[in-house]
């Protein structure tokens, strides 16, 4: 047990709790998905921290699987839920 | 016996001081994500600044954990994470254009 | 079809290296394994044909540090403007053309573009890229055109052949 790691990842959490102050304000459905992000990346950084602050290898693999997850709900969201209904300025391309 | 030990304790301790080097970025791409004025700014904040602090962080970790192996896996989570970031940012900020959301200007 | 068995057991490699790193010394994980990257490599050469550029190694290696110093810069710029007491944002939409062909170049290009200091790539219409910037007051264009430079080094396009056609 490492104490100073654990450390490292309570200083982070509340960057992501905070973080949560931007899904009540939306305005935009799109500006509370941007949490998701934060999610990814600030979430895999705790993550790692105590997996070496637990001293405990598989939270790298659960990091693994959180920063995929991540990029999945967003691209679910653009793709099922943001996408349809709107304006369409230009044709849908996959870029 | 000794030597070796105080070359360990040496990259242990600049691995820390990358963590820390890295914590300041989380907490500003935070800050941008409230504090910024629309959504195309926002995501400006918290691509770079977190895949900063998250290189920083992963490169502290690395250096403390004195394994190939880890420091391989470290380093994948962290190209995963920036080509995942950059695709839901991009993403993001094509869908919000497409819905003619006007960027903020001064 | 040398060229395509070559490019097949690249892919194989590429794939067991990316196992051997997540499940480590273990050689039991093999059993699951090397059925895995068999059909990562095959499903990857159905999705994503090869294209007719070739990485270049020599090009990997000026990337790397390129991307890394422009990103460190990118996160700093990012902190100033956040953590200053001062509204210190600018933004704006500029469009920018590429030489880069369509396809991994290109959308390795539009991807790495918002790594960059203070501009995120808003969308992407054959060569044209909409560009939004944080600050209007700084130099995109350098930065871009840097970037395209190192992209086409790393796959080994000629940017005045792609001028000319």
């Amino acid at each position: 047990m490492s104490w100073m790691h654990t450390t490292f990842a309570l200083i982070l959490l509340p960057a992501i709790v905070v973080g949560l102050f931007r899904i009540l304000r939306g305005p935009t459905a799109a500006d509370r998905m941007v949490t998701a992000q934060l999610f990814g990346t600030c979430g895999v950084a705790i993550l790692l921290l105590l997996s070496t602050g637990m001293g405990n290898p598989v939270l790298l693999d659960i990091a693994l699987v959180f920063a995929l997850l991540a990029a999945l709900t967003t691209m679910t969201f653009i793709r099922r839920t943001w996408h349809g209904s709107g304006k369409k300025k230009h044709g849908y391309s996959i870029s | 016996m000794v030597p070796v030990k105080k070359n360990m304790d040496i990259l242990y301790h600049s691995g820390t001081l990358l963590i820390l080097l890295g914590l300041p970025f989380f907490l500003s791409g935070t800050v941008g994500l409230i504090r910024f004025p629309d959504i195309y700014t926002r995501l400006h904040a918290l691509t770079k600044a977190d895949n900063v602090g998250l290189g920083f962080v992963v490169s502290g970790l690395a250096l403390q954990s004195g394994s190939w192996a880890v420091t391989a896996k470290l380093l994948l989570i962290w190209l995963l994470v920036l080509i995942a970031s950059s695709a839901s940012c991009h993403l993001i900020a094509r869908s919000a254009m497409q819905k003619n959301i006007q960027p903020w200007t001064r | 079809m040398i060229n395509f068995n070559r490019r097949f057991f690249l892919r194989i490699f590429f794939f067991s290296s990316v196992w051997f790193i997540l499940t480590g010394v273990d050689t039991t994980s093999w059993m699951v394994g090397v059925p895995a990257v068999l059909i990562a490599s095959g499903l990857s050469l159905m999705l994503a044909p090869p294209s007719q550029y070739q990485i270049s190694l020599a090009g990997v290696f000026r990337f790397i540090p390129f991307f890394l110093r422009q990103s460190l810069h990118g996160g700093i710029d990012v902190m100033r403007r956040a953590l200053s007491f001062r509204q210190l944002l600018d933004p704006g939409l500029v469009s920018y053309t590429t030489f880069l062909p369509e396809g991994s170049a290109r959308i390795l290009f539009a991807n790495t573009i918002s790594l960059l200091p203070g501009t995120l790539s808003a969308e992407l219409h054959g060569n044209s890229v909409t560009i939004h910037t944080l600050d209007r007051g700084l130099p995109i264009w350098a930065n871009i055109q840097g970037l395209e430079y190192h992209i086409a080094a790393l796959m080994r396009i000629s940017p005045e052949k792609m001028n000319n056609s």
